[in-house]
């Protein structure tokens, strides 16, 4: 009996939303190596901040619109790349009323009650959108990193990174720089032929586990159906991976631009070195969806901050101390994105321009501060998507975040027409 | 194949009535608030107009299915966010009704929320969650994994239990497998050392003799750098060189720099010759051992003096200047194999040692390192006691950092801030050094070999060889072997034979690569912990009505339920039989579960989740201003919140007794920092408490009080908010978001209550903190490590953090509040017993998260029948917290699927 053929058509018949993918039909093959000869592919970094940031000093004025505006305290340490980056004021989902939870909506802008008998619901994230495109042509998918302790003390929310799948599950991330290194760069020590045996074992493996969900399936009820659909969903994933191997097989793995992270650091230069492998992801065009939920409570530990981090966020009711924190991690958050955007400039194409010229980074959250979920702080950086840069863009209060979110796809080449609520792209954005 | 599900008499349940029950779900608006909306709303917002084509004038005041819900929620954002109406309009509601408007419209959107998810008693088939999942492992293998890796399932429910909450994916479905591989080769390398016992005894009086080298080695060259010192200042005084000395004198800070310039005085000698002899800075050495007399090593020093040096050790607190025995490491050697350890530690205390120096921090990976517990040295230098600690050795102990570990003294080596209190406090009091509270006469390691029928039961199933000494099984028995593991890893159900089929292919296949038994084996079972059936607590149920659970169903969620873990033998046993379907079977089940130590697996999984624990780790608690709530104290803190729990469950004690208590549970470190007189030892147990006392209950807990501050300033609105929602079941709706901040308070001299207080100016913000604050306020009295405190004070500091001058104010606090429609309290003692007056709000708070934990699904409207009937056969016992347990488990609910 054929055993590819019978587990896709259990996979389909299994649940309702699997349809495994004929890699072969798909030309996976051509897209690999078709990969080598696209020049200077679009990519896309997100970066969620989660409690948020000071208002008052990270905002540019809004009285000064357009390209001559001011820079503020917090955003400072960027100066020197004004033209490469847009700052934009008005965005807001408007059905995220939780002010705990900076990540969980941000790239999607789902209506967690959308679902009758659901407390919890949510939405593909943009970064899976566009990973669903790019993807295909890279060795890893998307990457996603994420903090290392528990995000709900960093003002992420529900969550295990920034990403959420096609059926709104979370995807987990990498939570240290060390792991997020060794699955882009390690790994080819043995032969061509282990490798061989060691996926066609990998296929046997998912063989059997799938004989033991087949037949847990057959006495389930629809909701617990359901619920092994995720299982269902992770193998078909883990498939969808093998496939993409067995293609890359016999590409070697990149040689690492950087090297190898210490183990430990925490906060500050955690966070840099996480930019430093994203950066080292792009230039080996290891994938070219990035997205990384960044730590807040070890960054504040780190900075040598006292004041804890939530608290932080409620600056308002006394400043002083809160508001010195707050500001202090602005201007670290600064710091370390200036870093990024160097690097990303001084990592050259072959044709000479820049990474920075064909990446997009999306930089913010769902929280401006305290509770608030009105004007979202959104700072677009780079030139791959052709959006304006240089901008302090004051949009119409209430404008949907997803309208950036479509606008930074669209710009991207990624084929889709709508995202979350959005209404249509921000013309203004446009160049 | 037989049939996994037997055909069943589906039982469907009637569908409860919540009109018939007289409890309406209170998603209903009053139709007194049509007035507010026609009044202020409804020119812009009516039949007339729509602006932002929104109108509130066909709103239906029932929210019964999403849009109007969604309408609504756009009504409470608009006008909490002050948006709504417009500030400009002259016409705006009176603050009293917006208030109460607010209120009512957050209370029925929640209910809504909570109406419109309800899932209508269906439970989500269940996976098993990060917690139960290390714990299946360590009952089915013996092996203590680490489980970090995996998703926390913390994040997304109320309970890490709830079916609809965990997911999966396909990374996680091969984290699975490779944690598996880790618990299988500790589990194989256990069974390889079953029976061996070892032990390590350490000799702590070795590090004097290192101590006494260090402070010699010190003194010696401090004397010779004396020496140099004399003969360079011999050679500057001499008068030939008082031009030159002059010049370098001028252009020198200090003798120090000045002696730097040795090589310019002629007649000066080189510190070389005074031994002191390194590449490329022998002045500087010479220098820095001239700088370090007799005087920085006086704590040295006088610990060099202390008495009984020849047989232990005492343990010190850091001193950066001359080094120190400020813990006690040992490792374990390398040749001792994984499994159950004791650690034994010899100590006495000294006659200098006062009460709250008596106690011992014991951990792993060194010094700055958590704290794992910590124990009452209760013997005396003269007549040593010996404190036992057992623990369990993983291979994760294998790594270098974790095999090491540690005791010093409690408190003394969290911070550095607290590592140079510590000691400034000691020279402070006898003008010299810290004096030495403990003595160390030994530390001993040994590990304790298991016996026969202690054996993990997956690797009895398994009953072949592990290792690679003997011949490999043949086939036959191999497939035998793992089905017997794979139905015991699957709780009894029996996997198919194509299921067989292919792990055994996998086993060969892997053989026939040349891989060896043992790991092949090991492979092969790790693929069986990665399928579903291991990882899934299916409840097989195809039809659509529901089904009432078969024994061995019953089995495995009684025990998920108190022990977190896989049932044992004799449940499984009672489960396969059928015998656990009798009422009286069940509850003498639950009765042994719950005496049994595992089911402070319960206590802890629960309590955690229910009182929102956690949140102590959220803050550094200021050692600066709080020096007794140390790492340790607030580790036993949070041991008082379980053992209390545990305790309840124990004896069935009242949950009124939550509330109010003449007692408390606690230890000999909680007993000296609530100073309580004549409690010893590392055991909580039930004391009485002094009449004055304000402990007793939840209320007056440690850890319930610190969690209501932010480490460093109490916060009444979090107490208040946190009392509202745990303990009178009147949760405050999610605080709303975009409500403008309240600002023109910041930087201003203000005690808390008038601080907090400009909360209630706004109706936006009144509409729940009338409710929240007073109860905070009621509990000022404890500061923010709940110690007893009559005054409070606040320094206004500016945005660099910096205090401002003379912006400091002290106060008395006043308690007194009034709860929102009464009564009024003088304090905290009259508050507590109006909150003890409602044990039965507190009851039902309790029940609707025992349900949610204990069936895996949010309790909703749906459940009031549930809940009711819970809380009523527990009021029959004088609301014993067992009877709670016990009124679940009895439930159809418990029991159907």
């Amino acid at each position: 009996m054929n055993t590819n053929l019978s587990r896709r058509h259990f996979l389909r018949s299994g649940s309702s939303l699997i349809a495994l993918p004929f890699l072969e039909s798909l030309g996976f093959r051509r897209f690999a190596s078709a990969a080598k000869a696209t020049a200077n592919p679009k990519r896309l970094i997100f970066m969620g901040l989660g409690w948020g940031l000071t208002t008052e000093t990270w905002f540019p004025d809004p009285k000064q619109p357009g390209a001559d505006y001011e820079i503020p305290k917090g955003l400072e340490p960027l100066a020197r790349h004004k033209a490469d980056f847009t700052v934009l004021q008005g965005l807001t989902h408007r059905f995220v009323n939780a002010g705990h939870q900076g990540s969980t909506f941000w790239l999607t802008g789902a209506n967690q009650f959308a679902v009758s008998g659901k407390s919890f619901h949510n939405t593909i994230s943009a970064d899976q959108v566009a990973a669903e495109h790019f993807g295909l042509q890279t060795r890893f998918t998307s990457l996603q990193l994420d903090c290392g302790t528990y995000a709900g003390n960093s003002g992420h929310g529900p969550g295990l990174s920034l990403a959420w799948d096609a059926s709104g599950k979370p995807i987990a991330g990498h939570k240290t720089p060390v792991e997020a290194f060794h699955r882009l760069f390690s790994g080819e020590n043995t032969s061509l032929e282990k490798r061989k045996a060691l996926l066609k074992r990998r296929h046997s493996v998912l063989d059997t586990v799938l004989e033991d969900a087949h037949d847990l399936q057959r006495g389930l009820g629809k909701d617990d159906t359901a619920k092994l659909g995720e299982y269902l969903d992770g193998i078909r994933d883990i498939e969808t991976r093998l496939s993409k191997d067995e293609q890359w097989l016999e590409v070697p793995r990149p040689k690492a631009p950087i090297t190898e992270p210490k183990p430990g650091l925490a906060g500050y230069q955690e966070i840099k070195l996480m930019y430093d492998i994203m950066v080292a992801a792009l230039q080996t065009d290891s994938t070219r969806v990035l997205g990384y939920r960044q730590p807040v409570d070890t960054l504040l530990t780190s900075l040598d901050i006292k004041v804890a981090p939530h608290d932080m966020s409620h600056y308002h009711s006394t400043m002083a101390e809160k508001l010195d924190a707050s500001q202090r991690r602005d201007t670290a958050n600064s710091e370390l994105l200036a870093g990024l955007l160097d690097k990303l400039k001084a990592t050259k194409e072959t044709d000479g321009s820049c990474l920075l010229d064909h990446t997009t980074i999306a930089y913010g959250t769902n929280t401006r501060t305290e509770h608030n979920g009105d004007n979202c702080p959104t700072l677009l950086a780079g030139h791959g998507a052709g959006l304006k840069m240089g901008q302090n863009l004051v949009l119409p209060k209430g404008t949907p975040l997803c309208n950036a979110w479509l606008s930074l796809l669209k710009g991207s080449g990624v084929p889709v027409e709508r995202h979350g609520d959005s209404t249509g792209v921000l013309k203004e954005l446009l160049a | 194949m037989k049939p996994l599900f037997p055909i069943l008499p589906l039982l469907l349940l009637a569908p409860v009535s919540l009109h018939a029950a007289g409890l309406k779900p209170v998603n209903v608006l009053h139709e007194r608030h049509r007035a507010l909306l026609k009044e202020n709303c409804e020119a812009c917002h009516g039949s007339e107009k729509q602006k932002g084509k929104f109108r509130v004038d066909d709103l239906s005041l029932a929210l019964n299915d999403l849009q109007t819900a969604e309408r609504w929620q756009k009504i409470l954002d608009a006008i909490n966010s002050g948006e709504m109406p417009p500030p400009e309009e002259k016409k705006q509601p009176g603050k009293q009704e917006k208030a109460d408007f607010l209120d009512d419209l957050a209370h029925v959107m929640v209910a809504a929320r909570r109406t419109l998810s309800d899932q209508h008693g269906n439970i989500a088939m269940r996976r098993l969650n990060q917690r139960e999942y290390k714990n299946t492992l360590r009952v089915l293998l013996g092996a203590d994994v680490d489980v970090s890796e995996l998703p926390s399932d913390t994040d997304a429910a109320r309970f890490d239990t709830v079916g609809t909450g965990l997911f999966m994916s396909g990374n996680q479905v091969e984290q699975y497998e490779s944690i598996a591989m880790k618990a299988l080769e500790e589990a194989f390398a256990l069974r390889a050392a079953a029976g061996v016992q070892k032990k390590f005894r350490y000799e702590v009086e070795e590090t004097n003799q290192k101590f006494k080298e260090t402070v010699d080695a010190e003194l010696e060259k401090h004397e010779r750098a004396c020496r140099w010192v004399k003969a360079v200042e011999e050679a500057a005084g001499k008068p030939e060189n008082a031009e030159i000395v002059a010049e370098l004198r001028k252009n020198s800070k200090n003798d120090s720099v000045f002696r730097r310039s040795w090589k310019n005085i002629p007649g000066a000698p080189a510190p070389e010759e005074f031994g002191f002899t390194t590449t490329e800075n022998s002045t500087d050495q010479a220098n820095r051992a001239f700088a370090r007399g007799p005087s920085v090593f006086a704590y040295q020093m006088r610990y060099l003096e202390q008495p009984a040096l020849d047989t232990g050790a005492y343990l010190t607190i850091q001193d950066q200047d001359g080094g120190s025995n400020s813990a006690l490491f040992v490792s374990i050697p390398g040749d001792f194999p994984p499994g159950d350890y004791v650690i034994r530690v010899r100590a006495g205390v000294t006659p200098q040692a006062t009460p709250e120096r008596r106690f011992l921090d014991f951990g792993f990976k060194g010094r700055s390192r958590p704290v794992t517990s910590v124990h009452e040295v209760t013997g005396t230098l003269e007549s040593p006691s010996v404190i036992e600690i057992p623990f369990h050795r993983t291979w994760l102990h294998r790594d270098q950092n974790a095999y090491r570990l540690y005791v010093r003294e409690k408190g003394t080596a969290d911070t550095n801030e607290q590592i140079k209190q510590k000691l400034d406090q000691g020279k402070k009091l006898n003008g010299v050094a810290p004096d030495f509270a403990i003595w160390v006469d030994w530390i001993e390691i040994e590990r304790i070999p298991e016996t026969e029928a202690e054996t993990p039961p997956g690797i009895r199933a398994l009953s072949i060889a592990l290792d690679d000494k003997t011949p490999a099984p043949k086939l036959p028995e191999l497939r035998a072997a793992l089905e017997r593991f794979a139905i015991e890893a699957f709780r009894g159900s029996k996997p198919t034979d194509r299921y067989m089929d292919r792990l055994v292919r996998l086993y060969e296949e892997s053989r026939a690569e040349g891989t060896r038994h043992s790991i092949a084996l090991k492979e092969t079972l790790s693929v069986v912990l990665a399928s579903p059936k291991f990882l899934y607590r299916a409840e097989p149920s195809p039809g659509e009505g529901r089904r009432k659970l078969q024994g061995n169903e019953i089995a495995t969620r009684l025990s998920y339920f108190l022990w977190g873990t896989p049932p044992d033998a004799t449940l499984r046993a009672l489960g396969e039989g059928g015998e656990l379907l009798q009422p009286a079977v069940l509850a003498e089940q639950t009765d042994r579960l719950i005496n049994d130590p595992r089911s402070l697996e319960f206590v802890k999984a629960f309590s955690r989740q229910w009182l929102n624990l956690d949140r102590l780790d959220f803050f550094q608690f200021s050692a600066e201003l709080y020096p007794k709530f140390d790492f340790g104290t607030k580790w036993a803190a949070r041991q008082e919140v379980y053992e209390t729990l545990a305790y309840f469950l124990r004896e069935n004690a009242s949950i009124r007794e939550l509330l109010k208590a003449d007692y408390v549970v606690i230890n000999g470190v909680l007993a000296n920092y609530y100073g309580i007189e004549g409690v010893q030892g590392d055991a909580f147990r039930k004391v009485p408490l002094p009449a004055a006392s304000p402990r007793g209950g939840l209320l007056g807990m440690a850890a319930v009080l610190a969690m209501g501050s932010n480490g460093e300033h109490t916060s009444p609105v979090e107490r208040g908010a946190w009392v509202l929602r745990k303990v009178l079941n009147e949760p405050p709706p999610p605080a709303p978001a975009n409500v403008p901040a309240l600002t023109r308070l910041a930087g201003k001299v203000l005690t808390t209550r008038e601080r907090v207080s400009a909360h209630q100016e706004d109706a936006q913000c009144a509409s729940c903190h009338r409710k929240i604050d007073p109860i905070g306020f009621g509990l000022e009295n404890f500061d923010a490590v709940g110690l007893w405190r009559t005054e409070d004070s606040f320094q206004a500091r500016d945005n660099d953090g910096k205090p401002v001058p003379n912006a400091k104010k002290t106060w008395v606090i006043d308690p007194a509040g009034t709860f929102h429609r009464g009564p009024a309290f003088r304090d905290f003692n009259e508050m507590r017993d109006v909150v003890a007056s409602r044990t039965d709000a507190f009851a039902r708070g309790i029940t609707s998260c025992l349900i949610e934990y204990g069936l895996g699904r949010p309790c909703g409207f749906s459940d009031e029948d549930l809940v009711e009937s819970i809380v009523q056969r527990a009021k029959k016992q004088n609301f014993g917290l067992r009877e709670f347990l016990h009124a679940l488990v009895q439930s159809e609910a418990f029991q159907s699927k």
